[in-house]
């Protein structure tokens, strides 16, 4: 197997397994650091496929700022007695079919993928710049928007957080 | 290209699966916001995988659209968590029965 195949399965089964860890460790505090794990090695692959940028973006805006603002609220709230409550709910088996269904539907169409140079990309992929054009050419209005949902969720969340005053 | 394109999609799968157990079936709430991350970024990667496959960079804004979606999301469900928080002490969904007949 050449190395880079290697180090993409490598990545690959950390990711699956840091996933697994995350979503069944009792303690919320672990829970999050198995996630920061499979974000970094989602980056790891990220660069694999020639996404430079989405890798970068990965790390900073992903592990850097959400987790670490779950991390900020989870610290925030006091939680004595989380690790003696049960973790899961008793309808946990279903839970588990239904996970195990989806996976199992988008994993069936998986060798049946679309040949490639349907859709003709005339620069070199993954490169910051041909990103850049994209993000500022065919989809401008996008990236507006998306800068006007960022704004609703920042006042929003100020306004649900906000303690209210006394007699208001 | 490292892998088929096949690879990248059936991992994508997996953890999008891992994702959806995690949310339907954790207690805490915020553990229940985490799972949708994973599920988040179980689309990112193969919106990635895509975009090299078919030589096309719209695969990579339409995942960076979704990083802000995310962090959007993040923000917007902390917010409620800690108003909840502060109406009712702990978090765990199974408490949450005012709205309950």
């Amino acid at each position: 197997m050449p190395l880079p195949a290697a180090i993409f399965y490598y990545m690959a089964l950390a990711s699956v397994v840091s996933a697994l860890l995350a979503v069944t460790r009792k303690n919320p505090v672990h829970s999050m650091l198995w996630v920061l794990v499979l974000f970094l090695h989602v980056a790891g692959i990220f660069l694999l496929l020639d996404a430079e940028f989405l890798a970068a973006v990965q790390v900073i805006v992903y592990a850097g700022a959400i987790l670490i603002f779950y991390l900020f609220v989870l610290m925030l709230l006091d939680l004595p007695d989380e690790e003696a409550r049960p973790r899961f709910g008793n309808h946990w088996p279903f839970a588990a079919a239904v996970g195990l269904s989806f996976a199992a539907l988008a994993w069936l169409p998986r060798f049946e993928a679309p040949a490639a140079g349907i859709i003709a990309g005339d620069a070199r992929l993954g490169s910051v710049r041909e990103i850049g054009l994209a993000l500022f050419g065919p989809f401008a209005l996008p990236f507006e928007l998306a800068s006007l949902i960022l704004l609703a969720a920042i006042v929003g969340s100020v306004v649900l957080a906000r303690r209210r005053a006394a007699g208001s | 290209m490292i892998v088929p394109v096949g690879t990248i999609v059936g991992l994508s799968a997996v953890l999008f699966g891992i994702g959806v157990f995690g949310f339907l079936a954790r207690r805490n709430i915020i553990l229940m916001l985490v799972s949708v991350e994973v599920m988040l970024n179980a689309v990112n990667l193969s919106l990635a995988g895509f975009s090299q496959h078919l030589e096309d960079p719209r695969g990579q804004v339409l995942a960076l659209f979704v990083i802000a979606v995310a962090a959007a999301e993040a923000a917007v469900g902390l917010g409620l968590v800690l108003a909840l928080n502060r109406n009712k002490p702990g978090l765990g969904v199974g408490d949450l029965t005012k709205l309950k007949w």
